[in-house]
């Protein structure tokens, strides 16, 4: 259990507009659903009434792409009340968002982009952390990106920056370990290291999803099945951090909603495993 | 990290890419790829984002410039009018108005811009309780001049130089796209139990419902629209308007004027 007392909501999924009327008329057994921040927070159309429907009925987390932690732009305030209240609305059981910048001078590349990990850069994320944490009155969820570039100018490993980043800004942590798998890869590091690093007491959340490897590189697409080495990171991961809410994404070429739903279900049945045999 | 974050912006959103050395500098490379290689993913990536964020909102519009077209239109577009909010559905706010600085004789593909534009703006907005069917009716005679019809939120009126509408259904029904004839016509985009709706609308109507969208009471548009079109709307066809349109749901409340 994480020290924030973010409850393990099981295995959930995105919330994603092909799938509203499968949720609404069959109601899946699904643990919870993430839902995109941005999607939701200026429509008083037909996604606000879905959204408002799902959480009658299920738990929701918000997952946002804007909030730009390491920008070097000011926060954007308009935006964080609108998702505050957005939270409220739905009674949010956490928010989270990504470690990585999306804009400059008011333009914004709608991308995750990479932060290079050095000091100043980290000292400056903790910061900006700590105001939104306050802010939201909650501690915020951050999680790890996939990366496509390095930077000359960093000095220490991404999970170093992450880990002190989490205990310095006394936030919680949403563990994607297929971008881990990914951005492993793209830079040649050891992916079980970077799990090894992690502060347990913070994990809050899980992603899983699909990717796209072109041999001299990985894009993390969101399409396609989890493959194996990212099933057995997960497997690792919840090996050393126990029980922990656990979604799939698939946001490319999505496909029926009973597909995606079998894909988290494979969640589950790593989780129970990995608790056997701790039991046993 | 601003300079950095400068840079690496531009680096993603110009037309050209940054010199090799100039990246080099800043990125390392990876085992196997050099670090303009590795630049060039996020600069691929923006593209792509931008014309799929764009052909959502003007799907139409894409299908009838074609792809190849369309590609252009989004590059050049986004040169200009970079986003600048935390969301991309404002992102095609000023497609249509830089379809007709730029396309002058595109008029047809610009009117077809507004109509995606406001079915997106209508999809959007707040939801609005409607009016009863028999609201207009119940209202005293006396009180029918001074009253005033309050739209819902979900409602644009537009006029067109072509018949956008038409164009707009040959592409929900996958037929061909091809530029049609030049026809004025005049279209209400509205929503109805969440669904954004596409009401035909003949010149009278549309003048009447426009006025009536403005803020004049029913007594007020009368008058205007007598002046517009030599004498005012028969009682059965002012009738008829107002059935149709409180059926529709196009409002949310009835005001007095005075009271
Ligand atoms: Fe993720």
């Amino acid at each position: 259990m994480n020290r924030f007392g973010y409850p393990d909501l099981g295995i959930g999924l995105g919330l994603r507009t092909t799938h509203y009327s499968n949720i609404l008329g069959n109601r899946p057994p699904v643990g919870w659903f993430e839902a995109l921040s941005e999607n939701y927070l200026d429509t008083g159309g037909r996604p606000a009434f879905v959204l408002d429907k799902i959480a009658e009925q299920y738990p929701v987390v918000l997952h946002g792409v804007s909030m730009s932690i390491g920008g070097t732009d000011p926060l954007d305030f308009d935006y964080l009340r609108k998702l505050k209240a957005l939270a409220k609305r739905v009674n949010a059981r956490w928010i989270s968002d990504h470690l990585c910048w999306t804009g400059v001078a008011g333009r914004n590349a709608h991308d995750l982009l990479p932060l290079p990990y050095d000091e100043p850069t980290l000292r400056h994320c903790i910061e900006r952390v700590r105001i939104i944490s306050d802010f939201l009155e909650q501690p915020l969820v951050i999680e790890n990106p996939s990366s496509y570039v390095e930077f000359a100018q960093t000095t220490m490993s991404e999970w170093e920056f992450i880990a002190r980043l989490a205990n310095e800004a006394d936030c919680g942590l949403l563990l994607d370990v297929n971008n881990i798998y990914v951005s492993a890869f793209n830079h040649s590091f050891d992916a079980n290291e970077y799990i090894d690093a992690m502060p347990e007491d913070r994990i809050v959340q899980i992603h899983l999803a699909g990717h796209t490897n072109h041999g001299t590189h990985i894009i993390d697409t969101h399409t396609g099945h989890v493959i194996d080495e990212v099933w057995s990171l997960y497997a690792d991961a919840c090996r050393r951090f126990g029980d922990v809410s656990t979604m799939v994404e698939w946001d490319a070429d999505i496909p029926e909603f009973d597909v995606v739903f079998a894909e988290a279900l494979k969640a589950a049945a790593y989780r129970s495993d990995v608790r056997e045999v701790a039991c046993a | 990290m601003r300079e950095l974050q400068t840079w690496m912006h531009d680096a993603i959103v110009a037309p050209l890419p940054p010199p090799a050395d100039d990246v080099a500098r800043r990125i390392l490379p990876s085992r196997t790829l050099a670090p303009n290689e590795r630049l060039d993913i996020y600069r691929d990536m923006y593209a792509i984002r931008m014309e799929e964020a764009l052909e959502v909102d003007y799907p139409a519009v894409a299908a009838l410039l074609g792809h190849h077209d369309f590609h252009h239109l989004v590059h050049a577009y986004v040169q200009r009018h970079p986003s600048t909010s935390y969301t991309l559905n404002r992102l095609g706010d000023a497609f249509s108005q830089f379809i007709a600085e730029t396309m002058p004789r595109r008029r047809a593909l610009y009117d077809l811009a507004r109509l995606e534009l406001a079915m997106t703006q209508v999809f959007d907005e707040e939801e609005s309780p409607l009016i009863d069917a028999n609201a207009i009716a119940a209202v005293p005679a006396e009180s029918v001049a001074s009253m005033r019809l309050v739209p819902i939120r979900a409602l644009r009126l537009l006029s067109f130089d072509y018949p956008a509408n038409d164009l707009f259904q040959r592409f929900r029904d996958d037929e061909p796209m091809r530029t049609p004839r030049r026809k004025p016509t005049w279209l209400a985009i509205h929503r109805r139990d969440y669904s954004v709706m596409r009401l035909p609308l003949e010149s009278r109507a549309f003048a009447m419902l426009e006025l009536i969208h403005g803020g004049a009471t029913l007594g007020a548009a009368v008058v205007e629209f007598a002046s517009r079109f030599d004498g005012p709307p028969r009682q059965d066809e002012l009738f008829a308007w107002f059935r149709d349109w409180t059926a529709a749901g196009l409002f949310t409340a009835i005001e007095i004027e005075g009271t």
